[in-house]
């Protein structure tokens, strides 16, 4: 039954070109098989951690140091939720440098963007959970950023906290918008995501319309397409399963809200708007720039291209613009020692 | 008979409208529903209730001096003057909590390294203004702070300190 299921969820035969590695990357596949390592380890931490304040540091370290495989499992779960982000986004720029989110792949690009926001809320949300400093300061600072939206910021921080502090009614609320909103919600948008691959005939193969004048393209068993995609799980798998064997996942000492740590960031995805921060009036970094980044990816397909692919200036804003905000990112992540100050990393 | 074939289409279409209206009206109360039941789950009753706590005696703050109320999470700081602050421990720019550094006689944010000075002025960015305050009443010879609502303020002003009713 279950290899009748990987037959039949998708198409019989698919397109000879589109098994090419480089095509793809297998991104996307890569991201689909986080998202599940991520429900498999979720569950199995979800038995033993305990989400109040007073426990949750505790149930941690019990389950890192007497549970069998306890501190495997946690690093799993710390390690692949980091790499989701970037291999999520390393897959929207992809999809983006091939033009496949032009019709009739643009509503997928829609929800390949509500499902980028749902990874990282499952991040920041998951981020507080082990309620040691680190979280709790990076918490602390990550929902600060938003008092600095004009007229509804405070409010919208008072919400997401459940008060005027980081405390039992913010963890209550991430530790369900982590273990029941944000998974819910994952499934349903991968099915549509999936879905609409299938529906707008596979993955873009670029270039088909220059090069095969009449010309039938090849197509191979979708067989041919599911032992590469199991071969490549087989290998990221192992992969995250050896880096978490060798490296620990961080917990440091229990939060504390009299003391802030000397050296506390927020979350390294939201480096940027922090170091931005730094910079620019901060009504500019936290609310102009990400609701013009928004919009602009949310309006990018229903641009016009003549040749499939974005056009020069799209492709240049674009790119700068990733540029732009990962420079920003490595430099909150290594140039910033205690107290914000420049640092050498080396 | 095409005629006939028409009207039958145009009420079967007709039907469904009304069955996809009433989908969309039962939607949108269920959102609405849900709109006031996280909203009325948000508000609490004693949000607006002033809570004093005890700071100590005036005698036990020395003027020039700056004292944590842990209780609080708040600083009490005594003027040159006599006068007393009750100062937010909560950073302006990102919410890090803020030490008093005694040798250098004032705030700094471990966080971005904003400085703040006794009466909670800004020295030094990024901070966007001085830091909270909290209204002080006196009791007999106590020092009462209200904790229930943190005061915003740009930056220190002559009206802000609380004098002892012995000094006028």
């Amino acid at each position: 039954m279950s290899k009748n299921f990987l037959l039949h969820f998708r198409p019989r035969r698919v397109p000879a070109e589109g098994l090419r590695f480089t095509l793809t990357w297998g991104l996307g596949g890569m991201a689909a098989l986080m998202v599940v390592l991520q429900l498999a380890t979720g569950l199995l931490l979800g038995f033993f951690y305990e989400p109040l304040p007073v426990r949750a540091y505790e149930s941690v370290q019990h389950i890192q140091s007497t549970i069998f495989l306890g501190r495997l499992v946690r690093n799993m779960h710390h390690w692949t939720g980091h790499a989701l982000i970037i291999v999520v986004f390393l897959h929207l720029l992809r999809v983006f440098i091939n033009g496949a989110f032009y019709p009739p792949r643009r509503r997928n690009w829609l929800v390949g963007l509500g499902l980028a926001v749902l990874i990282l809320t499952a991040n920041f949300s998951g981020y507080l959970l082990p309620w040691d400093q680190l979280s709790y300061w990076a918490v602390t600072i990550a929902t600060s950023m938003l008092a600095y939206i004009p007229g509804i910021g405070i409010s919208l921080l008072e919400t997401m906290r459940g008060g005027n502090e980081v405390g039992t009614a913010t963890l209550q609320l991430f530790y369900f918008v982590h273990t029941s909103l944000v998974p819910a919600a994952l499934l349903l948008f991968m099915a549509y995501h999936f879905w609409f691959v299938r529906k707008a005939g596979g993955v873009l193969v670029p270039d088909t319309k220059h090069t095969t004048d009449g010309v039938k393209t090849k197509s191979v068993p979708v067989a041919e397409l599911l032992i590469r995609e199991m071969a490549f799980a087989a290998i990221v798998t192992c992969f995250l399963l050896l880096f978490s064997m060798v490296v620990d996942a961080p917990l440091g000492n229990m939060a504390n809200s009299e003391v802030t740590p000397a050296s506390v960031k927020a979350p390294w995805y939201f480096l940027g708007a922090q170091e931005l921060l730094l910079h620019i009036h901060p009504f500019v970094a936290v609310c102009v720039l990400p609701l013009s980044i928004s919009l602009f990816l949310v309006l990018l397909p229903f641009g016009k291209s003549k040749t499939g692919k974005p056009g020069r200036l799209i492709t240049t804003i674009f790119i700068g613009g990733t540029l732009f905000l990962m420079g920003l990112t490595v430099t909150g992540i290594l140039f910033r020692g205690p107290g914000m100050q420049w640092v050498w990393p080396w | 008979m095409a005629m006939v074939k028409t009207k039958s289409s145009s009420r079967r279409s007709f039907l469904t409208k009304i069955w996809i209206g009433l989908g969309f009206a039962a939607l949108l109360q269920f959102l609405a529903g849900a709109a006031f039941f996280l909203v009325s789950g948000k508000k609490r009753t004693d949000e607006n209730r002033p809570q004093h706590i005890e700071a100590g005696t005036i005698a036990d703050f020395m003027p020039g001096s700056v004292t944590l109320i842990a209780k609080g999470h708040l600083y009490l700081s005594r003027l040159d003057d006599g006068s007393f602050l009750a100062i937010s421990r909560k950073c302006t720019h990102l919410g890090c909590a803020v030490p008093w550094i005694d040798e250098r006689k004032q705030f700094e944010c471990p966080c971005h390294a904003s400085v703040f000075d006794i009466t909670g002025n800004v020295i030094k960015a990024p901070a966007p203004r001085a830091l909270d305050l909290y209204p002080i009443s006196f009791e007999r010879n106590m020092v009462m702070i209200d904790i229930s609502r943190p005061i915003k303020r740009s930056t220190f002003t002559a009206e802000q300190p609380a004098y002892p009713q012995e000094l006028g």
